[in-house]
């Protein structure tokens, strides 16, 4: 019981960064009038952070930049390697908050 | 075919760089007169984009020394270093190079990337810190991550973003590594060492500074950010290049801690490349004594740097945040940084063209590198064609 609420928990909590980075990459994507955010319409958890907004590497690596310190945390260069969608990248935000 | 579907996105990023006549990335030299001028496409040229900034390469005694080399210990090492290419050249180079920097360990690598990463990844192993400035060259990154470190980021020359990270790591910045550049080499800026390293002290951190465009043009003696802001001591390993400054290839690292001698035997770029041409080492070497005998090579490239920079924004041009040997002028969008260094080719004068994701922001840039070698009438007349084309920017500006 304690493990299933746990989990519900767990689930709760990267659901909220989850709508957090939601708001910073909306935010972001606007401040850099990127073309593609209209086009896109609504980001979600699914969202890939590169290929719907052909995001380039610079501008990926500003988002991190901002989104670490939105959430004052360090994120692990490596750690973004496998790390895709928005909800990817909430585990990984979780899992900094976490340590 | 899959396997070779990943460079369709490579191929549209020719054709659009094609679009304007010329794509930036291939262009070829016919023929090099002088380190200041070249024939490109049947056309005399005004070379002002390739990092010659003490103008070396065609300098007598250089060229002899590389002839010399060839005629008496061949064309090449045909091996590594720990194999059969240590010559006594490249120790001699190697005390050289550390007496330069007034520090006892020296090593030399056979490019300036093989440099930082030799380096980096035989410093870091999986488990410990790096801090890197987010503006730092790919050659750093590609070190980094080869490592396995820990890489964390820190905006560009911001000391109050390093100390955070610093913080952040709490025990572990005492073993954590920063690593920066000495001269930024798109926008000419430096890195505000004497903070940095006043945070080195207080974290109890190491400090590897890349000097690669710094090298020959910056401090006393020409070794670079570190010696002009007077922190040289306090810098724990310091990188550079040959190809720059010094009108050669290679690269090198210096430091005072004995423990870089015995990278050579753990740091694969370094065990597994074959040892840089005798010629190379040759030139090189006799580079580094015109660097050191002829302060007035930095003076006259601090005066081209400085006419350069004040020409341009004279001309209404947007520069970088201070004089360098590196000028950029940020063009905005790259639909119109494009038609512009395309005009200046055609124009007689060969530049970099920096867009996104090569340069440090959204925005595009045109950049220039200044040399020694320059004569007045070559920087006035890099100026007036900038001026001929001012009117291409009106609308995006």
């Amino acid at each position: 019981m304690g493990f299933i609420s746990g989990r519900r928990s767990l689930n709760a909590q990267i659901n909220e960064i989850e709508n957090r980075i939601k708001r910073l990459l909306a935010s972001y994507l606007e401040s850099s009038n990127h073309p593609e955010l209209e086009a896109h319409g609504e980001i979600t958890g699914d969202t890939n952070l590169v290929s719907d907004f052909t995001l380039d590497s610079f501008q990926v690596m500003e988002f991190m930049m901002e989104l670490e310190e939105s959430f004052d945390i360090m994120i692990d260069m490596n750690a973004l390697s496998n790390t895709h969608t928005v909800r990817d990248l909430a585990v990984v935000v979780e899992q900094e908050l976490a340590d | 075919m899959a396997l070779l579907d990943k460079f369709l996105p490579a191929a549209a990023i020719r054709e659009q760089l094609s679009a304007g006549g010329h794509d930036p990335t291939q262009v070829v030299m016919e023929r090099i007169i002088s380190p200041t001028e070249g024939i490109v496409e049947g056309r005399h040229t005004i070379l002002a984009g390739t990092n010659n900034y003490l103008g070396l390469t065609f300098d007598p005694s250089c060229v002899a020394a590389a002839r010399n080399a060839i005629e008496s210990q061949g064309t090449g090492t045909t091996g590594s270093r720990m194999a059969n290419g240590s010559f006594s050249a490249h120790a001699a180079l190697e005390q050289e190079l550390a007496g330069f920097y007034q520090v006892d360990h020296g090593m030399v690598f056979s490019t300036g990337y093989a440099a930082n990463l030799g380096t980096l990844v035989a410093l870091l192993k999986p488990g410990d810190a790096v801090l890197l400035d987010a503006d730092a060259h790919a050659s750093l990154y590609d070190g980094c991550l080869m490592s396995g470190a820990d890489i964390y980021r820190f905006r560009h020359n911001d000391v109050a973003s390093l100390e955070k990270r610093l913080e952040r790591l709490g025990a572990r910045a005492q073993d954590c590594l920063i690593v920066t550049e000495g001269l930024y080499s798109v926008l000419g800026d430096c890195a505000p060492l004497v903070d940095i390293v006043a945070l080195r002290n207080k974290y109890g951190a190491m400090l590897l500074v890349d000097e690669a465009h710094s090298l020959g043009v910056y401090g006393d003696t020409g070794c670079g950010v570190a010696e002009a802001q007077g922190v040289m001591d306090q810098v724990d390993f310091f990188v550079g290049t040959f190809s720059k400054s010094l009108g050669a290839m290679g690269g090198f690292c210096v430091s005072q801690h004995p423990e870089l001698d015995l990278i050579r035997y753990v740091s694969r770029p370094f065990i597994f490349t074959a040892s840089s041409s005798p010629s190379i080492i040759a030139s090189t070497h006799e580079a580094l004594k015109q660097l050191k005998s002829r302060p007035e090579l930095r003076e006259s490239l601090w005066r081209n740097a400085t006419r350069l920079y004040q020409g341009f924004n004279d001309l209404g041009f947007e520069t970088g945040p201070e004089i360098s040997p590196v000028v950029a002028i940020k063009l905005g969008a790259k639909e119109v940084a494009l038609p512009f260094w395309n005009q200046l080719l055609e124009k007689g004068v060969y530049t970099n063209l920096m867009v996104p994701p090569a340069s440090p922001d959204q925005h595009s840039y045109i950049r220039c590198s200044v040399s020694a070698a320059h004569s007045e009438e070559q920087v006035e007349r890099i100026i007036e064609i900038f001026g001929s084309l001012r009117g291409l920017l009106q609308d995006d500006r």
